[in-house]
C-alpha cells in the first residue's frame, strides 16, 4: 500500500505539470484535461514498469505525448485549429492587461507546428533538458534544438508582425471571446 | 538538490547550457515561462485527484520488486 500512496502522490503532485504540456498541445482545456485523465490511467497501469527514483516528468509527459499523437491519428487530422477559436476558450481574464500579452503570445504558440511547439515548451517551460526532451519526443537532441531554434525565430516573427496594432486574428478572437480586446 | 523528490513534478533547476535560447535575456523564454506558470498554477479540478483515488480502490498497486 505505502508504495502505491507514494505514486499517486507522485502522481498527483505531477497534474499541474502535465496539465500546462497537454494544453500546449491540444489548445482545447477540455481536450487537455481529458489527455490527462488518460495519461493518468495509462501510467496507472503501468505502473510496475516504472522504476522508482528515475525520472516520473519525463515518463508521464512522454505517456502523454504518445496518447495526444495517437489520437490525432485516430482522429485524422491536425489537432492545430489555424482560426483561432481555441483562443477564445483559453483566454480566463481578456480584461486585465498582463494577459494581453500572453493572449498574442498564445496564438502565436498555436501557429507553430507541433513538434516545434512541443520541443520550445518542454526545454524552454517544462524545465527538461535537450537529452530529456529529446527522449520523450523519441527523436535526437539535435532535432529539438534545431526545433527549438526555429520555433524562437517563428515566434519573434510573428510576435514583431502583430506586436501592437490590432490585425485580423485579434479583431476576430475579440469578437469570438465576445469583450474588447483593448 | 532542493530536497525535492525528483519526481514530484516541482520545479527543477535546468542546466544553463541547454536554454541559450531561451535564457533571461529572450524575451521569447520570458513570455514562454508567463503563459506556461498561468497554466500551471491553474487550480486543478477535483476530477483527477477522484480518478487517482479510485484506481488505488480498484487496481491496488502492481508494483513488482
Amino acid at each position: 500500500m505505502a508504495a502505491s500512496s507514494g505514486f499517486k502522490a507522485d502522481l498527483l503532485a505531477a497534474i499541474p505539470g502535465l496539465r500546462a504540456f497537454a494544453m500546449s498541445l491540444a489548445q482545447h482545456a477540455d481536450r487537455a484535461d481529458d489527455l490527462v485523465q488518460e495519461t493518468l490511467v495509462k501510467a496507472w497501469d503501468k505502473q510496475s514498469s516504472f522504476q522508482p527514483g528515475t525520472n516520473l516528468k519525463a515518463w508521464l509527459f512522454t505517456i502523454l505525448r504518445n496518447e495526444f499523437y495517437s489520437q490525432m491519428r485516430k482522429r485524422g487530422r491536425e489537432v492545430q485549429d489555424s482560426d483561432g477559436l481555441m483562443t477564445a476558450r483559453l483566454a480566463v481574464h481578456p480584461s486585465q492587461p498582463g494577459r494581453l500579452d500572453l493572449a498574442d503570445f498564445r496564438k502565436a504558440l498555436e501557429q507553430l507546428p507541433e513538434d516545434q511547439r512541443e520541443a520550445i515548451i518542454l526545454i524552454g517551460a517544462s524545465g527538461f533538458s535537450y537529452e530529456e526532451a529529446a527522449e520523450i519526443c523519441g527523436c535526437a537532441v539535435g532535432t529539438i534544438k534545431s526545433r527549438v531554434s526555429r520555433a524562437r525565430n517563428r515566434l519573434q516573427e510573428i510576435l514583431d508582425i502583430s506586436g501592437e496594432a490590432d490585425y485580423g486574428p485579434d479583431a476576430i478572437a475579440a469578437q469570438v471571446m465576445g469583450s474588447s480586446v483593448s | 538538490m532542493t530536497g525535492q523528490a525528483s519526481g514530484a513534478g516541482g520545479a527543477k533547476p535546468k542546466r544553463q547550457g541547454d536554454s541559450e535560447l531561451l535564457g533571461s535575456n529572450s524575451e521569447i523564454g520570458r513570455k514562454l515561462k508567463l503563459y506556461y506558470d498561468e497554466l500551471v498554477s491553474d487550480e486543478v479540478p477535483d476530477r483527477f485527484a477522484q480518478l487517482l483515488s479510485q484506481l488505488e480502490e480498484t487496481e491496488p498497486t502492481q508494483q513488482k520488486d
